[in-house]
């Protein structure tokens, strides 16, 4: 059944898919931080228990386990025994946005940039198609998704950009798009849209929204691909500036204590984990 | 306005109506036997009619060659005093929405709590819309559904009522590629090129290799053509569009079949 409101769910979904390749203690930790550090997962939720854990995800219950506890020994995991018991998500904002750092940080340029073409390649295809394929009600759905946007808080920022991307795959009429719409933003979403924690970036990514729903109603295919790439472009543009910021305020060599970056960073990252 | 058109056509969009014809009356079957079980309890709740879902469509999900991938019964928010949004709906082992490898008939998980980050609400999404607001069957896509089935989707939803209220929806989903693979063979013999299109002019399959199922046909006049279609009247009259193209409905299945010069 068609169900053009529930991102949420359908990003969740992409978490608890069998992973490609060898199962691996690591992809299951990555994956699982990835959706924790970008609140597809909640703060307090109850995760799967080991076992229907291995089994969604295609792995080992010793897998699983191994997964589990590098998440509790990041603290991004709490463990409770007993009836009510279980493997609950800590989502701490401070944890949150200086383990976002440390990703900036650890990608290379190199790694940064070829994400973001990646990821403009499969949606500038998607606004591509998109144009030609939008009937009366896609652009309305459109319209609504783009009204119902919070853009006052990061998370709200991002949360609309997904569920935009998302829809304008879905009006792609590509299962494929959609799957790896959904896929990369359960992998790189946090990261990516990091801009969003400026409220100019948010004007923004809303003024991109708005020039892609103006082209797709005029059926204008290279228009709607170019704002949706250069809204990326710019995305990552930013996110390198950030790291050049992070990687200036502290050397690699002598990490000072996570608690105490520079004033500078602490503001711009405030909410940066909503 | 009376076209002529040849025999053959209007031919083939009865068969392809007597392809979906079965499907529209089996959801009809299991409208009539909700509303027999909604009729004579006093206060139907979902404990007692999700077992009766499950023995309606269980069989037809699990036969072999079957059209559906998935089917239920959706009910009306606060209808069933036990649920207040519900859905009943079960998936075969051929979907592989969320599938574990060795997946069988297995019941789709949903959220029911508004108050959650993950709750839809179905009331505002074409399959429920439109039939609530027509109150007869409409037939959904085709369209990605990345919540249910994980892939290109046709839903077909009827409503359901209990003493002149809405008591829910009865439904059914079909991967496109399925149906293209049975339909695709009776367009073929049309002998022209040939698209079926549903009511916002999508194409669901052609002859056309040119004519991308997915695609909107872009021809002159086709989208007036095609109004009776959208506003749910049984439509039967061929239509001649302005550029020599004719359009043919199919049936009561709100397809129609465009054939080109």
């Amino acid at each position: 059944m068609p169900q053009t409101t529930g991102r949420g769910d359908a990003t969740r979904a992409v978490v608890f898919s069998p992973l490609d390749g060898a199962g691996r203690a690591e992809l299951v930790e990555q994956r699982l931080t990835d959706a924790i550090v970008a609140g597809v997962l909640r703060d307090g939720e109850r995760l799967p228990s080991e076992s229907e854990l291995a089994r969604s995800l295609g792995v080992a219950v010793v897998t699983a386990r191994e997964a589990l506890e590098s998440l509790r020994d990041k603290g991004l995991v709490l463990t409770r025994r007993g009836r009510d018991g279980g493997s609950f998500v800590t989502h701490d904002r401070d944890a949150t946005t200086r383990m976002i750092d440390e990703r900036v940080r650890a990608q290379s340029r190199i790694e940064l940039r070829d994400l973001s073409l990646h990821y403009a390649a499969i949606a500038g295809m998607a606004a591509e198609v998109a144009a030609d394929r939008a009937s009366d009600d896609d652009v309305q759905s459109l319209v609504e998704i783009d009204e119902r946007a919070d853009l006052t808080t990061p998370g709200g920022a991002r949360r609309a950009v997904g569920r935009f991307q998302l829809e304008i795959a879905a009006v792609s009429q590509s299962p494929r798009l959609v799957h790896e719409e959904l896929r990369l933003q359960a992998e790189t979403g946090s990261l990516l849209w990091l801009c969003l924690r400026e409220q100019d970036y948010r004007d923004r990514s809303r003024q991109a929204r708005l020039d892609v729903i103006e082209a797709i109603r005029s059926v204008e295919p290279e228009r709607a691909r170019r704002v949706t790439t250069d809204h990326i472009a710019s995305a990552v543009e930013w996110l390198i500036e950030e790291k050049v910021r992070l990687e200036a305020s502290e050397p690699p060599e002598a990490p000072g204590p996570a608690g105490s970056p520079e004033a500078s960073v602490a503001e711009r990252t405030e909410g940066g984990a909503a | 306005m009376t076209v002529t058109v040849d025999v053959t056509a209007q031919l083939i969009a009865q068969r392809i109506a007597s392809t979906i014809d079965p499907v529209f009356a089996m959801i009809d079957g299991w409208r009539d036997a909700v509303e027999r079980a909604i009729a004579t309890e006093p206060e139907p709740r979902a404990a007692s009619l999700d077992p009766l879902i499950a023995a309606l469509v269980a069989p037809e999900l699990e036969r072999p060659g079957s059209l559906i991938t998935g089917a239920g019964f959706v009910a009306s928010p606060g209808f069933l005093p036990d649920a207040p949004w519900h859905l009943a709906w079960w998936l075969s082992g051929a979907n592989t929405f969320r599938a574990a490898p060795d997946a069988g008939l297995r019941r789709l998980a949903t959220v029911n709590d508004p108050d959650s980050e993950q709750f839809r609400d179905y009331t505002t999404l074409e399959w429920w819309r439109v039939p609530e607001r027509t109150g007869t069957r409409h037939l959904t896509g085709p369209y990605v559904d990345y919540l249910c089935t994980d892939d290109y989707t046709v839903t077909i939803t009827t409503p359901v009522m209990a003493a002149g209220e809405l008591a829910g929806m009865v439904g059914t989903d079909l991967y496109v590629a399925r149906l293209e693979r049975v339909l695709l063979p009776v367009i073929r013999e049309s002998g022209h090129p040939c698209s079926l299109v549903n009511a916002s002019g999508r194409i669901v399959t052609s002859t056309d290799p040119h004519r991308a199922t997915g695609a909107l046909l872009r021809l002159d006049g086709l989208v007036d053509a095609l109004t009776p279609l959208r506003d749910a009247v049984t439509a039967t009259d061929a239509a001649a569009l302005p550029g020599g193209a004719t359009l043919v409905p199919c049936g009561d299945t709100s397809l129609a079949l465009v054939l080109e010069a």
